[in-house]
């Protein structure tokens, strides 16, 4: 059993539910979350402010801003890591800086709240 | 690879994330969570508030620079002297892998450049 952590552009949401659900995983859970990364710069900006736009100076001198994100977890047999890994990817890859990040962190155990059920079976 | 959800206060989240971008930890994930710690939430007057308003910051780092992120976060956040209830708590877990959407390269922790989560 893997946690799957993915921290996603907001208006991927949709594609991102319908891909999961397509690999097979009906549930997850989604937050609003604020992030940043490792401060990649946007080449038309780093242009602007070459040519002595102000804006984009600006723009520039705001590291560490954080950006709207949203972040999707999931709980995922181990048989369906990769798929879902892969997935996620696939749907939220523009290349651009900023898509995302993806975490498989390992997960001990879980309960379905339910039926008491543990294991494998808490997630099927 | 390790990841290190630490809950500060609020009004401490600006300064912890200054902080981590000067120690060379840019990337952080933020997102607001209630709670409450053994204090069984505060209590003024006759009010018990038990869902504390409190933020959380989610970092994937390399275990090497763990004790290095905890102690810039603790720094920061901590209740000037000695401390208070309700500083918050840091918690550390394992990562078995993370990726890189935009580029689909899975990060290792030996191209840890850059990486700091």
């Amino acid at each position: 059993m893997k946690e799957v952590i993915a921290v996603v552009r907001i208006n991927m949401m949709n594609q991102t539910k319908q891909a999961l659900t397509d690999c097979g995983i009906d549930a997850f859970f989604a937050h609003e979350a604020h992030g940043r990364g490792k401060g990649f710069v946007n080449p038309q900006v780093l242009e602007g402010a070459s040519q002595g736009y102000e804006e984009a100076a600006a723009i520039l001198g705001e590291k560490g801003k954080l950006y709207p994100k949203r972040m999707v977890t999931a709980v995922v047999p181990d048989s369906q890591v990769s798929c879902v890994v892969e997935t996620i990817i696939n749907t939220n890859q523009t290349g651009m800086p900023g898509d995302g990040k993806v975490f498989v962190l390992p997960i001990g155990d879980a309960v379905r709240v339910r039926t008491g059920e543990t294991g494998a079976k808490s997630i099927a | 690879m390790i990841m290190i959800r630490s809950i500060i206060r609020p009004e401490k989240a600006d300064t912890v994330l200054a902080a981590l971008m000067d120690a060379g930890f840019p990337a952080v994930t933020k997102y607001s969570v209630a709670g409450r710690g053994k204090q069984r939430g505060i209590k003024i007057g006759e009010v018990t508030y038990d869902e504390i308003p409190k933020v959380m910051l989610m970092s994937v780092i390399n275990a090497a620079d763990k004790d290095f992120f905890i102690k810039t976060v603790m720094d920061k956040a901590r209740t000037t002297g000695k401390g208070a209830f309700g500083d918050g708590k840091i918690f550390i877990s394992p990562v078995d892998s993370s990726f890189t959407i935009s580029s689909g390269v899975e990060e290792t922790a030996a191209a840890s450049e850059g990486m700091a989560a």
